[in-house]
């Protein structure tokens, strides 16, 4: 089955206001999407329903995951699936380090797998191989997830996190916004090293910029909660040069 | 106490005990700093009080209190902190923060901060708060596999921290293993 992800006729609400109203995607394996659109436009609801987010309700339509259905999975189990989502604001969780944190995350998904928990020491040579990926310094794995972290280092650490966790499916979501020239090479090289025929994902993002470094396969202009432009990598040069005026399918 | 001293001292309270607790602690000299902090983690019929009197009796001393509760089930713990800062105490630093986590809908925890001053050249405040476990940092875990129930304990231990990190880890272990 070449088809990762088929998501058809999705319709999200928070509250009583719907926010998506009616998207229709497909992302084949080895593909990356870029999801574009003006803010309010529904992109980052979008990277929540895919993720289980609890505050958004599907009101109609179907997602499939890998031939299983998204929407009866539980957040955790998306994640054991091989989804992964960069969080556009990645959340502090004073007191417990990123170590103690990640050990978690890794060793419950190879519990969901059928597989034994990492050895204390084979952990700590993943979690060291990934920090020198992203450039982290050595105190980084004692420090308490994201407290006090610059918001590139919260970037980066959430590319460090995906390198450790190794999707099939990761989501992006506005992972360039606060970052500088640098510390953008640096994530989008993290991105670029985990691309493979196997492998996809989505890039939400305003700007041409990140796209310039995280090259698409297929770019989506979504407006209003509808996927209203879909086009190769020469449409993020058409909105680079026209903004998001006038496109409307 | 005397002048120059310093008192760190620590409560822990585990879960499956009803007492109830009275302490006073006096700054009767100059320059003495007291840091008092504790947890007290609360489940099924538990009843737990807590009534801490701190006395600065003498001026230019510091005192620090800061404590943190947990209550589930049927549980019900109480904070009663008390600082009094005598006539004449001046230049007294007094800090008094209590927090607490309400876990279960029949649980509740109540909070009686109270402030009793008669210098006019003192550093005083007290803050309580009262709240659920954080929607977005269990979304945040979960959303990288950690199941929902080893998330919940994460950021149990990670509103508890501030108190766990002055306890050796033996008994860190111990309060641990009970949430």
């Amino acid at each position: 089955m070449d088809n990762l992800l088929e998501i058809r006729n999705l319709h999200a609400s928070v509250g009583d206001k719907e926010i998506l109203k009616g998207i229709d995607l497909v992302i084949r394996r080895g593909e990356v999407h870029a999801v574009m659109g003006p803010n309010g436009a529904g992109k980052s609801t979008l990277s929540a329903v895919l993720t289980g987010r609890p505050d958004l309700v599907v009101t109609q339509g179907s997602i499939l995951y890998d031939g299983r259905d998204l929407l009866a999975m539980q957040p955790e189990e998306r994640a054991w699936a091989g989804i992964f989502l960069s969080f556009q604001y990645p959340v502090e969780i004073p007191g417990v380090s990123i170590t103690a944190f990640m050990k978690a995350a890794v060793n419950a998904r190879r519990r969901a797998s059928g597989l034994e928990e990492l050895k204390p020491a084979e952990f700590l040579r993943l979690l060291k191989e990934k920090m020198a990926f992203v450039g982290m310094k050595p105190d980084f794995a004692s420090r308490a997830v994201n407290e006090g972290f610059s918001g590139g280092e919260k970037k980066r650490n959430e590319i460090f996190q995906m390198a450790m966790l190794d999707p099939q499916f990761a989501i992006l979501d506005e992972t360039d916004s606060g970052l500088d020239v640098d510390a953008l090479k640096i994530v989008a090289s993290g991105v670029n090293a985990l691309r493979s025929p196997e492998k996809s994902a989505i890039v939400i993002t305003h700007y041409k910029r990140l796209l310039d470094y995280i090259v698409p396969d297929v770019v989506h202009v979504l407006k209003d909660g509808r996927i209203v432009k879909t086009g190769d990598r020469s449409l993020v040069e058409q909105i680079d040069r026209q903004g998001y005026e006038g496109l409307d399918g | 106490m005397l002048p120059g001293e310093a008192l760190r001292l620590t409560f822990v309270k585990l879960p499956g005990l009803s007492v109830p607790v009275e302490t006073e602690v006096l700054l009767a000299q100059c320059g003495c700093e007291a840091d008092v902090a504790g947890l007290y983690l609360c489940e099924g019929d538990d009843r737990f009080s807590l009534k801490l009197n701190l006395r600065h009796e003498a001026g230019e001393c510091r005192s620090r209190q800061l404590f943190k509760g947990m209550a589930s089930g049927n549980a019900r713990a109480l904070f009663d902190g008390r600082v009094y800062v005598a006539h004449g105490a001046q230049k007294t630093v007094a800090l008094q923060e209590n927090h607490s986590l309400l876990l279960d809908a029949a649980a509740s925890v109540e909070s009686r901060p109270q402030l009793e001053i008669y210098a006019d050249d003192v550093e005083c405040s007290h803050g309580a708060t009262v709240g659920s476990l954080d929607a977005q940092q269990q979304f945040y875990m979960q959303s990288r596999g950690i199941p929902r129930e080893e998330a919940l304990r994460l950021q149990k231990i990670s509103f508890l921290s501030p108190v766990l990190e002055r306890l050796p880890e033996s008994l860190v272990n111990e309060v641990v293993s009970r949430l």
